[in-house]
């Protein structure tokens, strides 16, 4: 630990000392300018921006698809380039700053919407760690349960990312918990992404068009939670023609509206999915008082002010409700809302700002003896977020801003008949200012590093409870407004790429992440039940050190890639409870809870094939991650429940015919870390189990494959449709869910391990169409 | 309320599958059990000893009979208990009275391991009430026991049940955090998948009004069996109140068994 000290006083040092030499040399003009996809007029996201006459000059468009270069005086060739595109070449006459925005024409020869991979060999020339972005196209093809494409099950099939299993919710980073990923759509922040226990996640991908993880070297504009970014965005909508697309699957159903409010000016997008598993259940007399549904909404908008400014609304809705008549009933949802207005200052000088509003509640109501008890929970964010992108001189790109989050969370509150509760709402300002620059040293050295500084605030409107050793100390009570204490952190983030030759790079990089808010949990798995708590007078910003070590390596002209990373993550400040512990209704959760520290550390390889009819990829990850908490295991070191020794994943798409696609994925993975029974005995009559070291048991191994297969239907006119089939858990494998141990029905004196497994083969069949 | 909903979740939605596997068990060291109970009823009362073994160990746990047992009162009562051989202690004059605290205490094995318990004030059971509810076209019974919790914070109890003269092996345990000083209408839930209630079966309740340590043994072994969503909390020995690593628990408690038949 006292290394990660030093490195990270060295960085702040240089850091400080690092701006100054970044003024531009004055004689430089600027060329700026959006690039687009020529048919939707979608904006494109990392499109490379390069000069033919100055080779190791060039940019990638930011999120909006914006880009800016700065150019002594003269005649240039701009090249712009993006995979799946055609490459454009545009002359220009640099005499003063100009504009010139580009349209690319999608290289394939379908008619159809296709934002695919980034350049090629953005693993060697980019500085960033850890990160993957997700091909919505190849995802599209790759089969997951029930037929429907779902971006968090594919992101699942990248090293290092792991789900938590079948029939749970959340997955897990480079050994983190849950609550350890931020998962933003369009910068909103969506606190559960998931349906109906795990099995869907809350994006339509139909409406989304990119998808990036990054595995904790995240650079300074993000922060707030410790293992990874997930970063989604929705597509602005087409702003040339409408269009209509959508799907019809055996458990739900999809459709996209899009097209221009102002031809290429504005455009709008509105996406729509439900289940319908409980129409059918209602045909049956049996179990029509029974509904069990989910849905998500998507809504964006995008208008044009004026050649320099635009504005975009972005909205989500989404519910998960399951009920029987009126004994049993439980919801939950997300809803989010985003304003954004892009602003050009200068040629050079991009501006964001974003107006952020994030909610989350569920509710669970039963009835017992004609009373109904309702059990309620929410988090609610309001967040101003500003972003500046200065694209300072050719070897310099500055990024700064500041986020203030304004947060409302309310533990889980009772309330019904004769219940009375004086559980409250808790308030907490959440901070952060920031800044960045990626420096291309040389053409051989990029440099990314930045330094961001957050803070969280504990405001008043409650009482707060000291607890030392799990004894009350005091208590504090908070005038509302009032300030009650204010925790402080530095974030210094950093990452190397040094180009070994043109096929390989070495890479290295550090991160600080602190996280403000923190997921309590009853449960090993995770459930819709768990409930959000800020920090306090006892619980402090949780902290994670990162270091990684990458190798990327090329073969045959980029149509193969080989990234291996290596990284040890240390975290303080984890949360664990007592036990007997029932967090939704102790009176004070603050009163049962231990604290301690964690260490995860791992390899992670990936091996993707880009290029030709049959493209995929092969991932492996060998890891550790373990928890030290005062009160639990004696104060040892144990595994956390998370921690999976091996985890394999295998994609393959092969474009058979220009009809057929098929694809197959088949994925390994060591079991989940879990305390098995040692002994067992009889007390007042009951069997109960002895247990010894928590967690040094396995469950035991899953694997699986699932195949699927598209048919592209010849298209009439302006109307495209496609057939999808596929088979979840192709050899029907009963993969464990579960364990629990029974006394044995003919012999009470052998105890056996019941294996509770929850699919075995599901087909699938989608329609899908376009018009 | 967890358990409900994945229980209802899986069974319609998907036909999960049980069976059973082979595991390699570590095991570990045989503790001393120490069992003890004192009710509001006559005498006697039992202690019972005995040690833990491993999970494919056939044959019923060993006993220790010749250990040194006694328990006081906090009113200067102190009785050494007579062994009765199966590991069982008994009393011979003690009196179990609400409101006293108790202390055991056992020499077993060259150790000393004691406990103490306090037990809480009677709050009368008043009787079961059957509710009957159709869930997905079947008639299912939920048992609700009926008495009135005391104004006073702090009150918990243990339901101890019976079908059909067969003990049901899961803890039920209740208490006033959500609800204080009101008629209970809180069903017990029933994890067992097996046990199915229907009309003409003879139900037997046994409520205890028990202290919060004792609470939150049966507590913590309730929330570890929990099967909702995501599965229970992490297992591990539950907090018990004997001390000197034994495990067990020694119980001072009221009593009074109820009955029913569902109609």
């Amino acid at each position: 630990m006292t290394s990660i000290k030093w490195i990270r006083k060295l960085l702040i040092c240089i850091l400080a000392g690092s701006f100054f030499p970044l003024l531009s040399h004055s004689q430089n003009l600027t060329v700026s300018g959006t690039v687009k996809q020529k048919l939707s007029g979608e904006t494109l996201i990392g499109a490379t921006v390069s000069v033919v006459e100055k080779p190791g000059v060039g940019i990638t468009t930011n999120d909006y698809g914006f880009y800016s270069l700065s150019l002594p005086k003269g005649d240039y060739t701009i090249r712009v380039s993006y995979v799946g595109y055609k490459q454009e070449l545009i002359s220009v006459k640099l005499d003063s700053n100009i504009t010139v925005d580009i349209n690319l024409s999608d290289e394939s020869s379908l008619q159809e919407v296709v934002i695919s991979a980034k350049r090629d060999n953005d693993n060697l020339t980019k500085a960033t760690m850890g990160t993957e972005t997700l091909n919505m196209k190849m995802a599209a093809k790759i089969p997951v349960l029930f037929g429907e494409k779902d971006l968090v099950r594919t992101i699942q099939l990248m090293p290092g990312v792991k789900s938590n299993g079948e029939g749970t919710n959340g997955f897990s980073v480079r050994g983190g918990a849950t609550d350890q990923n931020l998962i933003i759509l369009d910068e909103a922040p969506v606190y559960n992404a998931s349906h109906l226990l795990g099995m869907f996640s809350t994006f339509n991908s139909d409406a989304i068009k990119d998808a990036t993880i990054i595995k904790g070297n995240s650079p300074a504009q993000f922060g707030g939670r410790l293992s990874s970014v997930l970063d989604v965005k929705m597509k602005e909508g087409n702003n040339k023609d409408y269009h209509v697309s959508g799907g019809i699957g055996l458990i739900s159903s999809r459709v996209t509206v899009e097209g221009p409010i102002q031809k290429e000016k504005s455009s709008f997008i509105i996406s729509g999915r439900r289940t319908y598993a409980d129409l059918f259940l209602k045909l049956s007399p049996d179990f029509k008082d029974m509904s069990l549904y989910f849905y998500d909404l998507n809504a964006k908008a995008n208008l044009e002010i004026n050649s320099k400014n635009r504005i975009f609304f972005s909205g989500y809705f989404g519910k998960d409700d399951f009920a029987v008549s009126n004994l049993f009933g439980s919801k939950w949802g997300n809803s989010t809302g985003t304003l954004r207005w892009n602003s050009l200052l200068s040629s050079k000088l991009f501006s964001n700002t974003s107006f952020i509003y994030s909610n989350y509640d569920f509710n669970v109501g039963f009835n017992s003896d004609g009373n109904e008890t309702n059990y309620n929970s929410h988090i609610k964010d309001l967040n101003l977020k500003q972003d500046f992108s200065l694209y300072a001189n050719s070897k310099n790109t500055i990024r700064f801003g500041f986020n203030v989050i304004h947060h409302t969370i309310t533990p889980t509150i009772a309330e019904g008949v004769d219940i009375e509760s004086d559980k409250k709402s808790r308030k907490g300002l959440e901070n952060a200012v920031y800044v960045s620059n990626s420096y291309k040293a040389s053409s051989k050295f990029t440099l990314d590093y930045g330094l961001r500084f957050s803070s969280y605030s504990i405001l008043g409107g409650d009482t707060y409870n000291i607890y030392d050793s799990g004894q009350f100390v005091q208590s504090i009570d908070l005038e509302k407004g009032e300030i009650g204490k204010t925790y402080f952190n530095l974030e210094p983030r950093i990452s190397m790429n040094y180009r070994l030759n043109n096929t390989t790079s070495l890479k290295i990089g550090y991160a600080r992440n602190i996280q403000n808010l923190h997921l309590m949990s009853n449960s090993t798995g995770g459930s819709p039940t768990d409930q959000w708590i800020g920090d306090s007078y006892n619980i402090k910003p949780e902290i994670a050190d990162q270091v990684s070590l990458g190798f990327s390596k090329n073969f045959n002209d980029n149509s193969f890639e080989l990234n291996a990373e290596t990284y040890y993550k240390s975290l303080q400040h984890q949360i664990d409870y007592k036990d007997g512990a029932d967090i939704n209704t102790v009176p004070d959760i603050e009163s049962e809870l231990l604290f301690g520290k964690g260490k995860a550390y791992g390899l992670e390889i990936l091996l993707k094939k880009k290029k030709g009819n049959f493209t995929g990829w092969i991932g492996y990850t060998l890891s550790k991650t373990e928890r030290k908490i005062d009160g639990i295991n004696n104060g040892q070191w144990y595994n956390a429940k998370q921690d999976r020794t091996h985890d394999l994943s295998v994609v393959g798409v092969y474009n058979l015919t220009s009809r057929w696609t098929l694809s197959g994925t088949f994925i390994y993975s060591t079991g989940n870390a879990v305390t098995f029974p040692t002994g067992k005995y009889v007390l007042n009559g009951m069997p109960i189990y002895q247990y010894g070291s928590r967690n040094a048991d396995r469950m035991p191994a899953t694997h699986r494959l699932d195949i699927s297969a598209t048919y592209q239907k010849p298209s009439k006119r302006k109307f495209q449709s496609s057939w999808n089939f596929g088979l979840y858990n192709v050899y029907g494998r009963e993969n464990p869910y579960s364990i629990s141990f029974k006394q044995n029905a003919e012999n009470p004196q052998v105890i056996d391990a019941v294996q509770t497994s929850l699919f075995r083969w599901v087909p699938s069949i989608t329609y899908n169409f376009k018009f | 309320m967890k358990n409900t909903l994945t229980i209802l979740i899986i069974a319609l939605v998907f036909t999960s599958c049980e069976k059973v596997v082979d595991l390699n068990y570590k095991s570990n060291q045989s503790k001393i059990i120490i069992e003890g109970n004192i009710t509001n009823e006559a005498g006697p009362y039992f202690v019972k000893i005995t040690k833990s073994i491993s999970l494919e160990e056939a044959g019923p746990n060993p006993v220790i009979d010749d250990a040194s047992v006694s328990i006081s009162d906090n009113d200067g009562n102190s009785e050494t208990l007579i062994p009765q051989g199966n590991g069982m202690y008994s009393t011979a004059t003690l009196y179990g009275v609400e409101g006293r605290t108790y202390t055991l205490t056992v020499k077993a094995e060259n150790q000393t391991y004691t406990a103490q318990s306090t037990m809480p004030q009677v709050v009368p059971f008043d009787s079961i009430k059957v509710e009957a509810i159709t869930v997905f076209g079947d008639t299912e019974y939920n048992l609700i026991p009926i008495y009135i919790d005391p104004i006073e914070k702090g009150n918990n109890y243990r339901f101890v049940l019976s079908v059909n003269n067969k003990l049901v092996e899961q803890q039920f345990v209740q208490n006033d955090d959500v609800k204080n000083g009101v008629e209970n209408t809180s069903f017990l839930s029933i994890n067992d998948n097996d046990l199915k209630l229907v009309k003409g079966d003879f139900v037997s309740i046994t409520m205890q009004c028990i202290d919060s340590t004792v609470a939150l043994y049966y507590t913590a072994l309730a929330l570890m069996a929990d099967s909702g969503p995501g599965g229970g909390t992490t297992p591990n020995n539950p907090p018990g109140n004997i001390s000197n690593g034994a495990l067990g628990l020694f119980s001072a408690h009221t009593v009074e068994t109820k009955t029913a038949t569902i109609p």
